[in-house]
């Protein structure tokens, strides 16, 4: 038994106070008023007797009060609990150190208690003993088989940090369920070291552990945390004299009872500091900082934001890698020259988009040159004919290449004089439009709410599509391979895809000019016509960073580039973790990249001299929430599968002070002191109640 | 506390015949409740028996002729009866300060008080002339004895209130010039005196051929003295205090008093006074029982 605080051992000095007490008797103030004192006055009056210490009951229960009181304050605790010794004499034992190495971890001292709470238990090991180390995060890792060998157990533990994973339970506990498994010896034990992390368990049964499994586990966790982590960083991209800028918003969290002031953030653009600012963040509370707009240079531009040093640094840098062209590229054609604008809706309705935001250019079919499809996302065949000739055949070229061609079929879409190359790009169109005037307009009558362009309207009232009229359309045929993304009431197809070569086709049987419909005047039209345009664009959300533990799937990240011999899987990569490790990747099995690493991958073709590919990657935040479930809670899981007489559970700290917060004999102490009052009152009252006081 | 000598008699708890107030209702309830327990009992009936005939003479109530007589033998006879109310039965009652202790919710006084009630009250039922008289150091108050003073009485024990201290031998040698008449005297008190004052005042009433009972009355706590923890007890009549730790006072205090009443018992015997020493936590029909019992062996000496 030793204590935290045993200077409280000074308050055994107030046992003077109820001996003196006891000692003395205090003449009461109140007078008992009696009949006659004529027998009283008659006995002797014996002061000697005062020495004589009364109620032996009442003074026990207050001597007894004190010192469980200066016990409590002293904080006591055991050692070493007896059952956590290592027990010689029931046979050899299968130990397995399950040692957690997210990145937790790395909070305050937790790291180097973990690795001394393991040296301890590798120390622990008798002669016939074996013992794997496992080491695990997001997944779990054996860093020796197991071994009688101290020195290899030892050496397997030098050189080990805390990863940039976030925890999980039950890799850790599957992988010591299989070495046990396989175990011959008569005891089979798990030393679990962690500081056991909410987020790591769902509350869902852990894996059985083998019957007759006693479970140690080692908590590191502290009883206050304090932490403050970037949790995102947000982009508003704009174009100021045909120059991208970005203005970088970043999330703030304080997961601690103080509020922090004057806590400096910076952000880094490509390894310099761009904009340091101060925030007060309350505390368990949540706040943004605002950065500067800034133009992006060319090319990919790694981002840091950084803030000051605290317990817990890895969740102090948010990374993240953008780069400009994020704006889709339209070109409107909007029929022939002298012809009425018709593309004004549609104009206005992209303009306004900013995720992303479309760079519209609107000319008229006898002005569209070749080099107008070049580097064009997207080419918007409005109410207008086909181009003829070179340039009928180069827009051809450009959807096979992965361009992206939406038709408005309206009045000026004359099917009869499209070119020889319109069947490959278009389905058959009759010539005469139906005209649902006289029953005022026909609706949409389906809607394929699966596809990518109408996946976001299926939930509940989230877009109006029985509102529109369509009062003409055009009957189009289509031909096999193609999808019909949406029909009219009366069977008649709304929206038909095509695909031709990389790219696609997406035709829509009436205008977009709230002529032959009011579809533009409807709410609906905005995000419809955003949704329809980036997925003809064939736009992707590029995403500025990555999570540990995500996979980078290196043809969706190579596909622009990609080239015959990359399509039959032969293309081979180079893979640079943030650490310099370098992994070269080759053959089908080898089309992704595990990222197991903070900070920026740079990923390259092999051979390749260009730019390479940045993949930013930061640690799962979830992690960053150091709350603690209680580790019984979590071994009780085990226990509860592995059977009732397969597990004792022992608690172990490795510090006096984690020993005695696990043990808490001052609570028990204290309700003893509280019991030992109460009991203390009740005879007082009683002691007191004994005296009859005359009316 | 004894047990309850009659068994079905316990609601004559002092403390809640204390809470009526009323003495005559509590004495009339108590006297009825006792004798209805007393029903079957053969040493009670004390009735008015008839005596003798005597010959009419002018001036006698025509009203006692007895004409079922006069039928046979042609003569006025009168009948007479034993004689009806031909006792003075008075209490003497001790209302000095002393007398108002008590450790529960009755003190002496009132359980003096509702005991003299409930005697007074059955002495008038069985047409004795009852009379009180209060005393402490002095004689306070004096109803003469009659058989319609009753309400007298209750009124003046209703009223006694306890002052001053008492002084035994002084109002009684005063009190043996009031009583013309052979009487039953009962005094009630806590005789905080010396036993042999007490017996001289009780001589100079007994000597006139009084029939003299006492009743001691002592609380609980005057006979346990259950007091705890250092203190000063202060004397009720005098004021003088002095600083007592009563643990270690108890068992002498007790052994004093105990030697005390059975000093006085012994005295009263020898004198052949009657008398009983009552608790006053005990039941009221205990000192009824005791009272009866003397007036049942009074009827048969007669």
């Amino acid at each position: 038994m030793s204590f935290l605080a045993p200077l409280f051992f000074a308050g055994l000095v107030a046992l003077a106070v109820p001996i003196l007490v006891h000692l003395t008797h205090k003449e009461r103030k109140d007078v008992v008023v009696f009949p006659s004192l004529m027998f009283l006055s008659r006995i002797p009056y014996q002061a000697v007797r005062k020495q004589r210490i009364r109620h032996w009951l009442l003074f026990a229960l207050r001597c007894l009060a004190l010192i469980f009181l200066a016990l409590a304050f002293a904080r006591p605790f055991l050692d070493r609990p007896a059952a956590a010794a290592p027990v010689r004499s029931l046979g050899a034992r299968e130990l397995v150190i399950l040692l957690d190495r997210s990145y937790s971890m790395d909070y305050g001292d937790r790291w180097s208690r973990a690795v001394a709470a393991a040296k301890r238990a590798i120390a622990g090991l008798g002669g016939s003993d074996r013992a794997s180390l496992v080491t695990f995060d997001l997944t779990a890792t054996a860093a020796t088989e197991p071994t009688g060998d101290k020195g290899v157990l030892t050496a397997a533990l030098t050189g080990l940090k805390p990863g940039a994973g976030a925890t999980r339970y039950e890799p850790a506990f599957k992988l010591a369920q299989r070495i046990l498994a396989d175990s011959r010896l008569p005891r089979r034990e798990v030393l679990l070291i962690s500081d056991f992390q909410r987020v790591g368990w769902d509350g869902r049964d852990s894996p059985s552990l083998p019957a007759g499994t006693t479970v140690n586990q080692v908590d590191l966790a502290d009883p206050k945390t304090s932490n403050v982590a970037v949790t995102g960083v947000d982009f508003r991209r704009d174009y100021a004299a045909d120059r991208e800028r970005v203005a970088i918003t970043a999330r703030l969290v304080n997961r601690s009872a103080d509020a922090r002031a004057g806590h400096s953030v910076t952000l880094e653009l490509n390894g310099r500091a761009v904009e340091t600012k101060q925030v007060n963040i309350a505390a368990n509370a949540a706040a943004t900082v605002d950065f500067a707009a800034v133009p992006l240079p060319a090319g990919t531009t790694r981002g840091v934001v950084r803030l000051g040093d605290d317990a817990l640094p890895r969740d102090n840098s948010f990374y993240f890698a953008i780069s400009r062209g994020q704006a889709l590229s339209v070109l409107v054609i909007d029929g022939r020259e002298g012809a009425a604008p018709r593309s004004l809706y549609l104009e206005r309705a992209l303009e306004i988009g900013d995720q992303p935001s479309f760079r519209v250019t609107t000319k008229r079919l006898g002005s569209v040159t070749a080099s107008d499809f070049a580097g064009r996302s997207l080419v918007l065949l409005n109410d207008s004919d086909l181009p003829g000739g070179d340039l009928g055949r180069r827009l051809v070229e450009y959807v096979q290449n992965g361009g992206g061609l939406l038709v408005a079929l309206g009045d000026r879409a004359a099917p009869r004089d499209r070119p020889a190359y319109a069947s490959e790009l278009l389905p058959a169109t009759a010539d005469a439009p139906i005209d649902r005037t006289a029953d005022r307009g026909g609706t949409l009558g389906y809607i394929d709410r699966s596809h990518p362009i109408f996946e976001v309207f299926s939930a509940p009232r989230s877009g109006d599509f029985s509102t529109p009229r369509f009062f003409r359309y055009r009957s189009i045929t289509p031909a096999p391979g193609d999808q019909q993304l949406a029909r009219f009431d009366d069977g008649h197809i709304a929206l038909l895809e095509r695909k031709v070569g990389r790219g696609r086709v997406l035709v829509w049987s009436s205008s977009v000019d709230g002529i032959w419909n009011d579809l533009p005047l409807q709410p609906v039209f905005l995000p419809v016509a955003h949704q329809i345009a980036k997925y003809a664009a064939a736009y992707a959300d590029e995403r500025p960073w990555s999570i540990v533990g995500q996979v980078a799937n290196l043809p969706s990240i190579f596909r622009d580039s990609i080239g015959a011999g990359d399509a039959a899987g032969n293309a081979e990569y180079v893979a640079v973790a943030p650490s310099g490790q370098r992994t070269r990747l080759e053959g089908q099995d080898r089309r992704s990249v595990e990222l197991r690493e903070q900070g920026f991958y740079e990923l390259q073709r092999a051979g390749s001299r260009g730019e390479p590919r940045v993949v930013a990657v930061n640690v799962d935040l979830a992690e960053s929430d150091l709350t603690a479930v209680e580790p019984q809670l979590l071994t009780g899981a085990m226990i509860a599968r592995a059977g009732a007489d397969s597990l004792s559970s022992v608690v172990e700290a490795s510090t006096p002070v984690e020993l005695e917060r696990r043990q808490g004999f001052w609570w028990y102490l204290l309700a003893a002191v509280l019991l030992l009052l109460v009991g203390e009152t009740l005879l007082s009252n009683q002691l007191s109640r004994r005296i009859a006081v005359p009316r | 506390m004894t047990s309850n000598p009659l068994p079905g008699l316990q609601f004559l708890d002092p403390a809640v015949l204390a809470r009526i107030g009323n003495l005559e209702l509590v004495a009339r309830t108590v006297v009825e409740g006792f004798l209805g327990g007393l029903h079957r009992s053969p040493h009670l009936g004390t009735s008015i028996d008839f005596a003798e005939h005597r010959a009419y003479m002018p001036g006698d109530d025509i009203r006692r002729i007895d004409w079922r007589l006069y039928g046979r033998v042609d003569r006025y006879y009168i009948k007479e009866y034993e004689a009806d109310t031909n006792t003075n039965f008075n209490v003497l009652l001790d209302v000095s300060k002393s007398m108002s202790f008590g450790s529960a919710a009755v003190t002496k006084l009132d359980y003096a008080r509702t005991l003299a009630a409930c005697l007074s009250y059955f002495a008038n039922q069985q047409r004795d002339r009852v009379g009180l008289i209060t005393w402490d150091e002095d004689i306070v108050e004096i109803v003469p004895p009659s058989a319609k003073h009753l309400p007298n009485v209750l009124h003046a024990l209703a009223r006694a209130t306890p002052q001053g201290p008492g002084n035994i031998e002084r109002v009684f040698r005063k009190l043996a010039e009031q009583f013309k008449r052979r009487s039953m005297l009962l005094v009630i008190s806590d005789f905080y005196e010396d036993p042999a004052k007490i017996l001289d005042a009780f001589a100079q009433l007994r000597g006139r051929g009084n029939d003299l009972m006492a009743m001691h009355l002592l609380d609980t706590a005057e006979l346990e003295f259950p007091y705890d923890g250092a203190t000063s007890f202060e004397d009720i009549e005098t004021g003088e205090r002095i600083p007592v730790i009563p643990e270690y006072l108890r068992d002498q205090y007790r052994t004093m008093i105990r030697a005390h009443t059975e000093r006085i018992e012994k005295l009263c015997g020898d004198q052949g006074v009657d008398y009983w020493m009552f608790n006053t936590s005990m039941p009221l029909d205990y000192a009824l029982f005791a009272f009866l019992s003397r007036r049942q062996f009074l009827t048969r000496v007669r």
